[in-house]
Formats: structure tokens, sequence, C-alpha cells
């Protein structure tokens, strides 16, 4: 986005009317807005030709006088940092005051806006002063990775001597060649006494026949066992990763298990939904029978105490009518009929005497 | 060259300029700068576990303090085995044949270790001076005994391996000599004489080998005894 804002703002046509508004808008604060307009606009109408044509030396090194220059890093900072960072501050009527940028923010400003634009930059034949840098960011890095190590070593005749030699003396000698040099150099050495045959040639013959016994022997186990050392390396790293893979298998298969599962989740959920359907069902009718009997309980408690009450009405007026009779009976009618009955008796009792 | 029998002994020299210490550095010829690899070629892998296999039997006995002295032993170890082989090629220098570099490796390394038991446990490493279980008659002579038993580790350390190698050369060169001098004698005689060079030669590869291990053993021994 930096090197866009700076390709924008320098090579590129297009991009100049975004550049220029912001630029504006910046104009509006005080001490550097008619330079940082004309910068702007400067860049605006010199940027269509320049970016077809050859690229020009670094904007940056060749921002004109320090006016431009600082102009240049004031719309930088503002751009990058924001209007406070440009040494703007608050003043009382809220707008922004821009102070001169202070040197030391001027070179970090230009250091970080100075890989962005270098990268944007033409090769470094035509160009002089930034360029220190440049190689920093082009050179190879040759530690890693590491060419592989060749398969095998150089070919090597009886033990000791490369082949080349010998490829290099077969054009003019033959095959034999390297052998004749050889047994002539050894009896040249031997016959002028420049080699001394002394007690060292017969230990040098033992201590070398057991070494090349050892080599021949041994030789083929040794590099076995090497290689089975290197294996053994690379067979433990193998392990782990394929024991990480091996793992990571495991909890996407249970993952997938869990997302299965997930699905017959909404059948629980409705089982359990109509269970507490149920329930809520049973409760209900529970605690209406349980309002239908205490209300039946009342009713038949105000019918009881009617009941009573009419009972008790009853009982009082009959006690009451028969009182007020026994009352009303004077002893005269008392006699009367006390009388009537008895001649009712003896009248029945006549018709009973005759009946029998 | 004539050679008498002094010459493999005698500390070279040319124009006046000792190669002694060209001659010490030789055994870096035989070890591989290592890559900055992961998987190395063979050699380096061989030389790398053997080094491996070197530190883990002489540390495994060691506390952690004694982990300290991993590099020096190690180093130790593998500069005198290959100096060791080294000599045995025909025409070289062995340095350990010189009492002077025996003496001059011994003597520094086992007074170290001596001074660190000294200073960090002094009551530990004098009481090895008394075995245990001692009856207690024989107390004072058994001190006065492992007294002069600890002094003379540094003299023995170099000398047994000075003695070793020197005696190992010797052997090889008269015997050679006499194989050398009886072939247009008696050559019988002489392939006898081979045949007892040979297993000399074995032999001297062995007791190469060994004492190396045998020096930077004891060495650790003492440092066991004392850290």
């Amino acid at each position: 986005m930096q090197a866009g804002a700076l390709g924008g703002m320098f090579h590129s046509g297009p991009d100049a009317s975004s550049t220029s508004s912001p630029a504006g808008g910046g104009g509006g604060c005080s001490g550097g807005g008619s330079s940082m307009a004309a910068a702007a606009a400067g860049a605006g109408p010199a940027a269509p030709p320049r970016a077809p044509a050859p690229r020009a030396p670094p904007p940056l090194a060749r921002a004109g006088g320090r006016g431009a220059g600082r102009a240049l890093s004031r719309e930088l900072a503002r751009r990058h940092l924001g209007a406070e960072a440009a040494g703007g501050h608050r003043d009382e009527g809220g707008r922004l005051a821009v102070c001169p940028v202070p040197p030391a923010m001027l070179s970090r400003l230009l250091l970080r806006a100075a890989p962005a634009a270098l990268r944007s930059l033409p090769p470094p034949g035509a160009v002089g002063v930034l360029h220190a840098t440049r190689p920093l960011h082009t050179t190879q890095q040759s530690l890693a990775p590491l060419p592989p190590l060749p398969e095998k070593g150089g070919e090597v005749r009886h033990g000791l001597i490369p082949e080349e030699f010998f490829q290099f003396l077969y054009p003019k000698t033959g095959v034999t060649g390297p052998y004749m040099l050889g047994t002539g150099l050894l009896l040249y050495f031997l016959s002028k006494e420049i080699y001394v045959i002394n007690h060292e040639t017969v230990a040098a013959a033992c201590i070398l026949s057991v070494i090349i016994y050892g080599v021949k022997r041994f030789g083929s186990d040794v590099a076995a066992f090497a290689d089975k050392l290197n294996e053994e390396k690379v067979a433990k790293a193998l392990a782990v990763k394929n024991e990480a893979i091996k793992d990571l298998e495991t909890a996407i298969e249970l993952e997938k298990k869990e997302q299965w599962r997930v699905e017959g989740r909404s059948y629980l959920f409705d089982a359990k939904r109509n269970n507490i359907a149920m329930l809520l069902e049973t409760n209900y009718r529970e605690r209406l029978l349980m309002v239908y009997n205490e209300v039946k309980k009342r009713l038949d408690y105000q019918v009881a105490m009617q009941n009573l009450k009419r009972q008790k009405e009853q009982d009082h007026m009959i006690q009451w009518v028969e009182k007020n009779v026994i009352q009303s009976i004077t002893p005269q009618q008392q006699k009367e009929s006390i009388a009537k009955c008895i001649l009712d008796l003896k009248a029945l009792s006549k018709s009973a005497q005759a009946a029998v | 060259m004539n050679l008498s029998f002094f010459d493999q002994f005698t500390s070279p020299c040319l124009l006046g300029i000792p190669l002694i210490l060209l001659s010490m550095l030789f055994p870096a010829l035989l070890l591989p700068t290592p890559d900055n690899r992961w998987i190395t070629n063979r050699f380096a892998t061989l030389q790398l576990w053997f080094s491996h296999l070197i530190t883990k039997q002489l540390m495994t006995p060691l506390n952690k303090a004694g982990h300290k002295w991993a590099l020096i032993l190690t180093s130790l170890m593998m500069f005198l085995l290959l100096i060791n082989l080294l000599g045995l090629l025909p025409y070289t220098f062995t340095p350990t044949t010189q009492l002077s570099m025996n003496m001059a490796l011994a003597f520094p390394l086992w007074l170290a270790t001596l001074l660190t038991g000294l200073r960090n446990q002094p009551s530990a490493s004098l009481g090895h001076l008394l075995p245990e279980g001692t009856p207690t008659p024989l107390i004072p002579a058994l001190i006065m005994i492992e007294t002069t038993s600890l002094l003379i580790r540094p003299l023995a350390l170099g000398v047994r391996l000075t003695a070793n190698l020197t005696a190992g050369h010797l052997l090889i060169q008269l015997i050679s000599t006499a194989t050398t001098a009886l072939l247009p004698l008696i050559p019988a005689v002489s392939l006898l004489t081979a045949s007892i060079l040979l297993l000399l030669t074995l032999l001297e590869v062995a007791v190469a080998m060994i004492q190396a291990y045998v020096f930077v053993l004891l060495l650790s021994l003492y440092l066991q005894e004392n850290i």
C-alpha cells in the first residue's frame, strides 16, 4: 500500500487525482499549503510524460530544493503517520496547525519510504544516490537450501589414484601408460637410492597390508553402518511426521463422527421436547383436577350449609308449631278430648266385643 | 636415508625450525569438517557417532559438574587416538613418544582434578587416601602408601603412554631390521620374523587405541573421585 501510494504519487497518471485531493485537503494547513499543492500539481501533470519515458532517478533524492523536500516529507508524514505526526497540533479553533517537520523525523520518514520507492525504481544503471542499499535486496542467500551430496565419491583406481589421472594419460600413452610411469618412477627411486630400502620398508609393508586388509574386509560393513545411522536419523524424523499425520487423521475422523452425531441431535431434542410436553400436560391436568376438586369442595360446603339451614329451620318450625299447639290446648279442651276418647274407646270395645 | 634407531624418537626439526607442533596438528587432517547439514556423508556420520560414543562412555559415571570436562576429555581422546594411529605409518613421527608432551598433558590435567577436589570437597577427597575397612594398626602405613600413589599418578600417566608407544615402535623397528637383515641370508627365518612383525603390528594398533583410552579413562576416574 505504501508502494502503491508512493507509486501513485510519483509515477502513474490516473492516481494523481486521488493523491492531489488529500494533498489539497492538507493544503489547508498553514505554512506549506501552497508549496504542497504546487508539488502535487507538479507531480500530476509531470506524471503522464514520465510514465512512458525511461524512468528518472529517484524522486526522493532529486526532490529539488530543501523547501520542496520538506514539503514532500510533510506530505509523506501526513500520509503515513496521520496529521498529528506531521508535527500538527490542535489549536483552540479545533483546526489542525502544521508545524515544520523536525529533521530527525524527516530522515526517519525518508528511510521508511525509501525501500518502497526503491522497489519501484528502474535498474541501477542510471542512478546514483540511494542505491547503496540495493544489493541487500537482491543478493541470494547462499546458506539454504544446501545442494544435495553426490551419491558416490570420485572414482579411484587401486584405492589411491583418481581415475582422472588415467584418463589424462590415456590419449598419449594408452591404457598401460600410467602403470609404466609408476613402475619407471619406482625403479628410478630404488636404483638411484633416492628411496633407500631399510627397516621402515618392511614395517611399511606390514602396516599397509594390515590397513588394506582391514579396509577390504570391513569397508562395506562400516559403510552400511554409517548408512544405517543416517537412515535411522531420517526415519526418526519421518516417524514424527507420520505420527503427526496419523493423529491429525484420527482427529479428522473423530470430528466427522461428532458432526454425524450432531445431525442426530434433532431427534434427541424432539424426544426431549415430547417428554417435556407430556410432563407439562400432565401437570396441567393435575392442577386442573385440583382446582376442580377445590371448587367442588367449596360448593359442596355451601350446599351442605344451605341444607343444614333449611333443616334447622324446618325443625325449628315444627317444634314451634307443636309447642304452640300444645300451649293452645286449654284444660277444658283437654278434658273434653279425654272424655271423647274414653267414649270412643268404650264404643270400640263394644264393637270389639261384638266382633269377637 | 640411513635411519638409525634414534631417528624415530627425535623431535623433528627442519633447518632449525622445530616441527613438533606441525606434527601435532596432523590428526586434524583425518577429521572431516562438519558441514552445515543434517544428514552428512558417511565419514562425518561415523565421526559424529564415534565422538558420541566416547563422550557417553566417559560422562556416564560423572555427575553434572563433571560434565564440564566433556569437551577436553573427548578431544584429548580423539587427539591421542589419532596421533598414536598415525604414528604406526612408516616414516612418521609420533609426538606421544616424547615424555615431555605426555607429561605436559598428564600433569596439568591431574593437578586440575586434585585441586578441584581439594577446593570443593576437601575432606571427601582427602578421605580417598584411606580405603574403607582397613584394620586400625595399618592406617598410618596405608595413608603414606595412598599419598604416594596419589602423587605418582601424573608420572604414571605420562610414562605409561610414553613407554608403551616407544617400546612398541622400537620393537617394530628392531624386528623389521632383523627381517631386512635376514632377508638375503636366510629367507625362511626372515619370513618368520616378518610374521612376527605382522602380529606385532596388529598388537601395536591395538595398543595405540588402548593407551589413548586408558589415559583418558584414568583422568576421568581421578575426576570422579574429586568432583
